[in-house]
């Protein structure tokens, strides 16, 4: 299932554009980012504890790709399943004797590494000046594990949305409600100044800024660690139910 | 035309099988056994369960109630026995479009288990008994219907399957390939392979199958064995049960 997954993914000309396009975005805004702190860096000389390197270049980075992770991955993600229904070739992987959550797991594992790749790139970025200056690696490695955790919880959601639909267009609309959905679901409550509670606790954002600064906790990973298990046993629980059903 | 052996144990056995879809019944009580190098004709009207009854030999779909016996072994219980025993062509042959024909081969291949060596030789073995080498870079979605047919018929085969299904494996086919398809199965029969054919084609049941079972309304109505000379015999059976349900109708109205 991985291989053939992979190989569909590789000749899809949207993984190729988006990458592109994406990347290309990511390159601009890295020299623009690298040009503000250049520009800042006399003032900042007079800070011992000043913002450094990895706060005004590689995080505000890793943010603009999160920005980008609520469209592209559902693009990437809405042909998984939704392209197989589309095709009737579903019931061909059924007869192989596969299990629904083999079909899911192999597709995600497809996408996760398609966005592995899109997050180390991006990264490579900020890395490749790393040594002319002193980043703060903690810092940085806290903030890659928080956008790698978000990107596998997007993709999740994706490949869930994907499950429910013939039609990839669909899937991917969804899936992008979704996302926007879980990321803002605690705005009101922010804009009236509640910082506790059960909404802020469902909110994306609330666990993915604490990463972003460079606070790891169990409880923001074990947050994305629940919303992938669950969009994933949602898919697998879908897939069944198409082989029950017919 | 039959190289049946009677006395070998069934490949395929269905027990009072049954499976309802969209509200009403598609397959009702059905029970049969094919031996080794059988070949069965489902011959029914449209609508009259035996894509249904196919995809639940396959493996794609479960029956609500019945068992399916391959080799003795439970199939319902071990689903991955489709992955060595099955080769499955379902209405239509679906295929990835992306995916060129050789690629298409080589994933149905590790889907059934076949890796290295094998993979190649019996991909390259099929696309040469096909004659779908000038088309082996092609990409699926270009392909013809008749094409797709092909492939989809050698991807059923590539693993040498001890069952073969084949849903209406004549479609789009020219009159040429009808007769190499008629070939490819009487030789898979002559190795060993069980086949099944679902047709509504009366003339494709005479030329290749050694037996004929007619569904109609979700129920086997027929059960017995084909001569090649009794075309005129068949036709009249399979009138008789499909316009017994017509004439029901129109005394109901």
């Amino acid at each position: 299932m991985f291989r053939l997954e992979l190989r569909r993914l590789r000749v899809q000309p949207l993984a190729w554009v988006l990458l592109a396009l994406s990347l290309a975005w990511l390159g601009w805004c890295f020299t623009r980012l690298l040009g503000d702190f250049l520009a800042g860096e006399i003032q900042r000389a007079a800070l011992p504890d000043g913002p450094g390197y990895v706060d005004l270049v590689a995080v505000p980075l890793l943010g603009q790709l999160a920005q980008l992770a609520f469209l592209v991955v559902p693009l990437l993600a809405m042909s998984t399943l939704a392209g197989e229904r589309r095709n009737g070739t579903l019931p061909l992987l059924f007869a192989a004797g596969l299990p629904a959550s083999r079909i899911v797991l192999g597709k995600y594992a497809v996408l996760l590494l398609w966005l592995l790749a899109w997050l180390l790139l991006t990264l490579a970025m900020p890395l490749s000046l790393a040594h002319a200056t002193t980043p703060d690696w903690g810092k940085l490695a806290a903030a890659t594990l928080g956008i790698a955790l978000m990107l596998a919880a997007l993709a999740a959601l994706a490949v869930a949305a994907s499950t429910f639909t013939a039609h990839p267009a669909i899937a991917a609309a969804v899936a992008l409600l979704l996302g926007l959905a879980l990321w803002t679901v605690n705005l009101g409550a922010q804009m009236a100044g509640i910082d506790d509670g059960a909404i802020n606790w469902l909110a994306m954002s609330t666990h993915e800024q604490n990463l972003l600064r460079g606070l790891v906790s169990t409880a923001d990973i074990l947050w994305f660690v629940l919303l992938i298990v669950v969009c994933l046993a949602l898919a697998t629980r879908r897939l069944a139910a198409d082989k029950e059903r017919g | 035309m039959t190289s049946v052996n009677a006395s070998a144990p069934p490949v395929l056995q269905l027990d009072r099988l049954a499976r309802r879809r969209a509200g009403r019944t598609a397959v009702q009580d059905l029970s049969l056994a094919l031996p080794p190098g059988q070949v069965l004709g489902l011959l029914g009207v449209n609508g009259a369960g035996k894509s249904t009854t196919l995809a639940m030999i396959a493996g794609a779909l479960r029956p609500d109630s019945g068992a399916i016996h391959l080799k003795g072994e439970d199939f319902l219980e071990r689903p991955e026995l489709a992955r060595r025993l099955i080769g499955w062509l379902p209405e239509r042959a679906p295929v990835w479009p992306e995916l060129t024909v050789t690629e298409h081969l080589d994933a149905h291949g590790r889907l059934r288990g076949l890796a290295g060596t094998a993979l190649r030789a019996a991909r390259d073995a099929t696309l040469a008994r096909l004659e779908l080498q000038p088309l082996a870079r092609r990409l699926a979605g270009t392909l013809s219907q008749g094409q797709r047919q092909r492939l989809g018929l050698a991807c059923a085969l590539l693993h040498r399957p001890a069952l073969l299904v084949l849903d209406e494996p004549a479609n789009a086919l020219d009159p040429v390939q009808v007769t190499v398809l008629r070939a490819l199965i009487r030789e898979q029969a002559a190795a060993g392979t069980a086949v099944i054919l679902s047709t509504h084609v009366l003339v494709e049941v005479t030329a290749v199958c050694d037996r004929v079972a007619i569904l109609h309304e979700g129920r086997l109505r027929h059960d017995g064995p084909v001569r090649a000379d009794d075309h005129a015999a068949l036709e009249r059976r399979f009138f008789e049960i499909a316009m017994q349900g017509a004439t029901l109708a129109a005394h109901a109205a």
